[in-house]
């Protein structure tokens, strides 16, 4: 029989890793027994009230499906495969990156990550190699009662340029977690483009971290979507640790039903004369409940930042719920931050002036949420994913115009 | 039921209608029937309560109506939300035209045709319903792909709402101040464009300050509102007398005080 309590017994179960990677997980299951489940009391989980959680399920390995758009990656050098098996044949690597941006024993969802991870994709992208189209993972989860432990590890060399798609997906499960840790390495002078699209379906509780270091003169853009999951807390952090680094992070979700969303990011300025902007934008309905925060912290010595952050929030019932609460730590003097935020119901001008053209109310929310997310879009420049991240909003909203209708 | 048989025209009759915004009266008894095919000209001073009028026909929230009636076809429309007013036919091209972030004109053209025909066009069929209409305006095809309004200039909005009244194809359009902030050339195309629209198959309610619409465009009936109430109809001479005697001259007449009439400024972007 196997455990379902991420004892010692379904430790045991795992299948064994390579030696310095089986250490690692030693150590993160010893921080996983000794950590205690996130309190409301702190911070950072005060939106998020897990205590009657119950760490109740089985270790499982999603199906992982990987797409290269039919590129020669070997030819390039280029590294994109389970991380499992990139700890062999890629363990110089793995080693020196793996669980650096998110240490194990950060919380104890991150030491159970370390422990319980099997498979993962890994990306390296060598020195000034520049990957023409998007590479993608999908993950796609369908067991009930089941655990996923989603990993990517990004490294970008130096001038090194990619784009990756990092998609989650799921049908509605009676009960599921999704543990997941991403790290991005962007190297001096390198361009990353990350996206991710978290589809999980209803069930599924949905923890997780992106965390992204940014070279000097490096180019970070993320963008994520989120739209699934009962519960999803996503964390999404970027260091900007060398001189002259951009980030740019976008956010796009939409909540419907009981689904509660705690959206949190970290712009990390430590290094001077980097620049920073963030765009998080959200609709609810229903009864679904939202909080973003986010941080802007300039570190002593991170003169002449540039930093940005905005939170804009449509609330298309009265029983649902935003939040957008902006922080900013500033250490330095020579600066430029600034934060912006709002929460409202949708424009009644503009839901007049649809429906005065034949529009349904319905269908007009659609419409105007879909423009409202278009928006973000639109600082997507690699048609590819634009389109693609174009479509998943449609179909996310697909049933906004008829699921309105009394 | 309506009495939308084939043979009788489209029929908006405005009856007694009295209606307020908060407990401010604003329509204090209105009186007016417009049938497709017809010209009408609504002129007033500024906050007469024309562009009232107008947003109360078509169901912008915000209005309570007092008393009085308004039917379209016989049917009481005035429960009715406006998109199923637009569908049976209305249309109200706008003071103020509003932005619609993030959506595309042709986006948002095709969406409401889509919903007032009850029929579904595919987008190369669509852009070709469009592009006929966008020629006879003057509209590039780069002004579609824009998001509805936003940057748009004052003109631009009001060539827009004209697009918009062409493709949707309605029985009986208001024009509420679309000849303000066009130039001359504008001014020429779109009242062409109108002209041309208003056939039998359409009837039209202009409301303007301006003679120079009506140059083009000649009504057969002209309005005159003042504090929320018609107070002289005529034909297309009555335009002229008022652009001689100004609404002084109707006051004097009719020894109508001027009183509580608001003025909201200059009209925007008189060319
Ligand atoms: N939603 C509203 N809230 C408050 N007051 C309003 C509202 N709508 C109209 N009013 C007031 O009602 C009066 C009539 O306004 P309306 O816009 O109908 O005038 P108008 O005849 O169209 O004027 P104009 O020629 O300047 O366009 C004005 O005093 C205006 O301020
Ligand atoms: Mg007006």
């Amino acid at each position: 029989m196997t455990s379902l309590w991420f004892d010692e017994a379904a430790f045991e179960l795992l299948p064994k890793a390579t030696e310095p990677l089986q250490r690692m997980r030693k150590q993160a299951f010893e921080e996983f027994r000794a950590l205690p489940i996130p309190s409301q009391e702190t911070e950072e989980w005060r939106y998020t009230d897990l205590s009657d959680f119950e760490l109740s399920f089985e270790a499982h390995l999603p199906s992982v499906m990987r797409t290269t758009s039919g590129q020669d990656l070997d030819g390039l050098g280029v590294v994109f495969s389970d991380l499992d098996r990139a700890a062999g044949s890629d363990a110089e690597l793995v080693e020196r990156y793996l669980h650096t941006l998110v240490p194990t024993d950060r919380t104890k969802f991150t030491a159970l990550h370390g422990a319980f991870r099997t498979g993962g994709t890994f990306l390296y992208i060598p020195r000034d190699v520049r990957v023409e189209l998007p590479l993608q993972t999908l993950t796609y989860l369908d067991a009930d009662g089941a655990a996923a432990f989603p990993h990517t590890l990004l490294i970008a060399d130096e001038g090194a340029e990619v784009t990756f798609i990092d998609r989650f997906a799921s049908p509605d499960l009676a009960r599921a977690l999704s543990d997941a840790i991403v790290e991005i390495v962007v190297g001096d002078g390198a361009h990353v483009r990350y996206v991710s699209i978290q589809e999980w379906g209803a069930g599924v509780t949905h923890l997780g971290i992106q965390r992204a270091r940014v070279g000097r003169d490096a180019e970070f853009r993320s963008l994520a979507i989120g739209f699934g999951a009962s519960l999803a807390r996503a964390e999404a952090e970027t260091v900007l640790a060398g001189a002259g680094g951009f980030s740019e992070m976008l956010g796009v979700f939409f909540a419907d039903g009981t689904q509660h969303f705690d959206h949190r990011s970290v712009q990390d300025h430590v290094a001077p004369n980097c620049s920073s902007d963030l765009l998080y934008k959200g609709a609810l309905r229903d009864a679904s409940r939202a909080v973003y925060s986010g941080w802007v912290h300039v570190r002593p010595g991170a003169q002449k930042t540039d930093a940005m952050q905005t939170s804009r929030n449509i609330v298309l019932s009265e029983h649902a719920k935003a939040d957008a609460i902006p922080n900013l730590e500033i250490e330095a003097n020579d600066v430029r931050c600034g934060h912006a935020a709002s929460v409202g119901p949708v424009d009644e001008e503009t839901v007049f002036y649809l429906e005065s053209r034949g529009i349904p109310r319905a269908e007009a929310e659609r419409l105007i949420v879909t423009g409202f997310f278009q928006e973000v879009l639109d600082r997507v420049r690699l048609d590819e994913v634009r389109h693609n991240a174009e479509l998943a909003i449609q179909e996310e909203l697909a049933e906004l115009s008829t699921a309105g209708v009394a | 039921m309506t009495q939308n048989d084939a043979t009788a025209p489209a029929t908006l009759e405005v009856k007694g209608l009295r209606a307020a915004v908060g407990d401010r009266e604003i329509l204090r008894g209105i009186d007016l029937t417009v049938q497709q095919g017809q010209i009408h000209a609504l002129m007033g001073p500024n906050g007469s309560g024309k562009s009232t009028l107008s947003n109360v026909i078509m169901g912008r929230p915000g209005y309570r109506i007092l008393e009085g009636s308004v039917t379209f076809n016989g049917e009481d429309i005035t429960l009715l939300p406006p998109d199923q007013r637009a569908k049976r036919g209305l249309f109200l091209a706008m003071q103020y035209p509003t932005e619609v972030p993030g959506v595309s004109v042709v986006n948002f053209l095709r969406t409401a045709y889509q919903a007032i025909k009850g029929e579904q066009i595919s987008a190369l069929a669509f852009r070709k319903h469009m592009k006929t209409q966008m020629d006879r305006l003057g509209i590039e095809d780069a002004m579609v792909q824009r998001y509805v309004n936003q940057g748009f200039s004052g003109g631009e909005k009001k060539r827009n709402e004209v697009l918009q009244l062409a493709v949707l194809e309605p029985t009986l359009a208001i024009l509420d101040e679309t000849d303000s902030g066009l130039d001359i050339d504008s001014l020429k195309l779109v009242a062409e464009s109108v002209n041309e629209l208003a056939g039998p198959e359409l009837g039209v309610l202009i409301i303007t300050h301006y003679q120079r619409m009506l140059n083009y465009i000649t009504p057969g009936f002209v309005h005159v509102m003042m504090l929320g109430k018609i107070v002289k109809s005529g034909g297309p001479e009555l335009a002229h007398e008022l652009e001689d005697k100004g609404y002084e001259g109707v006051r004097r007449e009719l020894g109508i005080e001027a009183h509580e009439e608001v003025d909201e400024g200059p009209d925007e972007g008189v060319a």
